[in-house]
């Protein structure tokens, strides 16, 4: 009932002095806004590190054989029932891959180089970064083809084409060494070239039979879920359903992604409470001089008796209600932003040395309602913070003092 | 027998400016009946405000003793010097008496407010308040919208809606031409004496004084005269 009144005085006050509060809201609403789409931005950087990282062959969860992370040999390889069953809700799983994984020496006539040779099931491979590379010539027709897919970089560095012929070295698994012939189907444009270098894929099957010895290994099943939240519980129940085997997640794949993915949230929070303390001094001081301003009511209002709770109150309310508004407008300030941006930003000049940490050609903004409830009323508690000052000022001066100013 | 509604005894009220001891009141003994419409008068810096200040339990006092309506203000805390203001005593300000983004209506229905009384009750009495003194048209207009003459009642009808046991105005009608003191007055001695409002009002204006019952006259912090 008192606040009701509290609250028409304060938001009559904001109006009556519009023009100063129109300047403090066009402050808060660009901090607020500015950090909404640097929010946005960082959380679409975490977004794409997450999908690099599982999308880089990792999955979120993988299962391989106990030892493979130290020897990735034939030697540490698993033989599985395919498909496999995976534990609980068939809902939670986007799909699955299982594959070979093999330390290979490429050589064309004119170099030699060291990668991966990577025998998969193309249809399987939906769930990694294999769905959307880009190949000249021809992919991967099925686990029985036996010709190989290299990446583009890695055919420049050999100095081989299309339809070349090329020679790989594996080791076995008898553990002797093996060279293999392979015609060159395709090539296959990554979106970097660390990828490109790195993996050379071939038919699963074909990959078994020539390395192998025609038995069904393979180094790993690689599993991508729809949702990265469900990541730790489908962990623990694979790890349940697949007893003898080494099964980890992306993190621990990746610590150098999980690591960056995991401080975004600090990041933000850092960035956050810079901008909003920097925000908070002009608000103070705004404040208070909106206080001195109205010091003479204030004090007319403590000598017909009103208490030092109502006029601190009377303070914090009115702040709270322009910080409430500023907040509000910034948000949408920010939300438009967001969709300004919403192409996202091409990076292209620098994609080369950003693809270590994380980020993608084009950084797309990726707006988190948890992140703008959660910001926006953290704003408005900065804002109800920052109130005490002024409203300690107005009530330390007596109402006689304030009165004869 | 009048019951006495204020009693100073032996009050002294002493300034510091810089190193220099200012003595605004210097003993003063003065007791208001009931119904008393008082002035205190004296030349600039005689010590009106300060006396009518402490009596209203807004400024401190050193030596003496001060009643209001039965209450001895001396070593009662800020929080309930600003309560007894609030449930006692009425104040008529020179200037700024009025909240400006709040109507006539809200401005008085505000005290009403922080006493704690109940929504239809403060609309009722701030009306009827507004209404005895000649503002029923005004009610929804805001103070810049009103001449200086009305703020002054309207402040006269927040200070009486509370039924005060004591009415003091420090020069109300210090910014107002002589007309509008002359109606200001008539109202004020209305009251005085239709509802036997006790007022105290500090001025230097001899058009004032001559509407109060009593005249106190103050020079250099000490009672100079009575009648
Ligand atoms: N807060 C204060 N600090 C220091 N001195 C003060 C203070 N208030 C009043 N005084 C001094 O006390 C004396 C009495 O002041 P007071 O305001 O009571 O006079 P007054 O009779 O109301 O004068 P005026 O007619 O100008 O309003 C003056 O000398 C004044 O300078
Ligand atoms: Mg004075």
């Amino acid at each position: 009932m008192a606040l009701a009144m509290l609250l028409k005085l304060s938001l009559r006050n904001v109006v009556l002095y519009r023009r100063r509060n129109a300047f403090l809201l066009i402050a808060i609403s660009f901090a607020v806004g500015g950090v909404t789409v640097s929010n946005a931005l960082i959380r679409g950087w975490q977004n794409d590190m997450l999908e690099m990282a599982v999308a880089n062959l990792t999955g979120h969860i993988k299962v391989q054989a106990p030892g493979f992370v130290d020897d990735p040999s034939l030697a540490n390889s698993l033989t599985l029932a395919l498909p496999p069953i995976l534990p609980g809700d068939a809902r939670l799983y986007q799909g699955w891959a299982a594959r070979i994984r093999l330390p290979a020496v490429v050589m064309s006539e004119r170099a030699t180089r060291g990668a991966q040779l990577v025998g998969i099931d193309p249809q399987q491979e939906a769930i990694s970064f294999y769905r959307d590379l880009s190949i000249q010539g021809r992919g991967l027709a099925g686990v029985e083809d036996r010709s190989l897919l290299i990446g583009a970089a890695l055919a420049d560095a050999l100095e081989t084409k299309v339809d070349r012929r090329v020679v790989i070295m594996v080791q076995g698994a008898d553990g002797r060494t093996r060279e293999m012939g392979y015609r060159v189907a395709g090539i296959y444009d990554a979106p970097g070239e660390l990828v490109e270098k790195m993996f050379i894929f071939t038919g699963l099957e074909a990959l078994q039979q020539r390395a192998a010895g025609q038995r069904p290994l393979i180094s790993e099943l690689s599993i991508v879920l729809h949702e990265e939240s469900n990541r730790l519980s489908v962990l623990q129940a694979v790890q349940e359903a697949y007893p003898d085997t080494d099964v980890r997640d992306w993190q621990a794949l990746e610590p150098q992604f999980a690591e960056l993915y995991n401080i975004v949230d600090s990041v933000m929070l850092i960035w956050f409470l810079l901008t909003m303390t920097a925000l908070a001094f002009g608000l103070v001081n705004t404040l208070i001089a909106a206080v001195m301003e109205r010091v003479r009511e204030l004090g007319m209002l403590r000598a017909l008796g009103m208490g030092r709770g109502f006029v601190v109150l009377q303070v914090v309310i009115e702040s709270v209600c322009i910080m409430s508004i500023g907040v509000a407008l910034g948000l949408l300030l920010g939300v438009f932003g967001v969709w300004l941006l919403a192409d996202g930003i091409d990076l292209t000049a620098f994609s080369d040395g950003l693809e270590g940490w994380g980020i993608r050609a084009r950084l797309v903004p990726l707006l988190a309602v948890e992140d703008l409830v959660g910001y926006g009323l953290m704003s408005v508690l900065i804002g109800f913070i920052a109130s005490f000052f002024p409203a300690r000022r107005a009530v330390k001066i007596s109402p006689l003092m304030a009165m004869n100013r | 027998m009048k019951q006495v509604v204020v009693r100073c005894q032996g009050l002294c009220r002493t300034y510091q400016q810089g190193s220099v001891p200012v003595h605004a009141l210097q003993s003063v003994d003065l007791e208001i009946a009931e119904g008393e419409f008082t002035s205190l008068s004296g030349p600039s810096g005689s010590g009106k405000s300060t006396l009518l200040n402490i009596i209203g339990g807004l400024d401190k006092f050193d030596q003496g003793r001060v009643s209001v309506g039965g209450v001895e203000l001396g070593g009662l805390r800020e929080s309930q010097l600003s309560a007894l203001r609030l449930a006692k005593i009425g104040f008529v300000f020179q200037a700024y008496n009025l909240i400006p983004v709040l109507s006539a209506l809200e401005n008085v229905a505000f005290i009403l407010q922080l006493q704690g009384v109940g929504k239809r009750e403060q609309r009722v009495r701030a009306e009827q308040m507004l209404a005895d003194l000649g503002l029923a048209d005004m009610l929804h207009r805001r103070p810049g919208e009103l001449s200086g003459g009305q703020q002054q009642r309207v402040a006269i009808a927040r200070a009486m809606v509370t039924n005060p046991v004591l009415l003091l105005a420090d020069e109300p009608t210090a910014n107002l031409d002589s007309q509008t003191t002359a109606e200001l007055l008539s109202l004020m001695r209305d009251l005085n004496e239709s509802k036997g409002m006790t007022i105290v009002t500090a001025t230097h204006d001899p058009l004032v004084i001559a509407y109060t019952s009593r005249q106190v006259g103050l020079i250099d912090g000490r009672i100079s005269s009575d009648d």
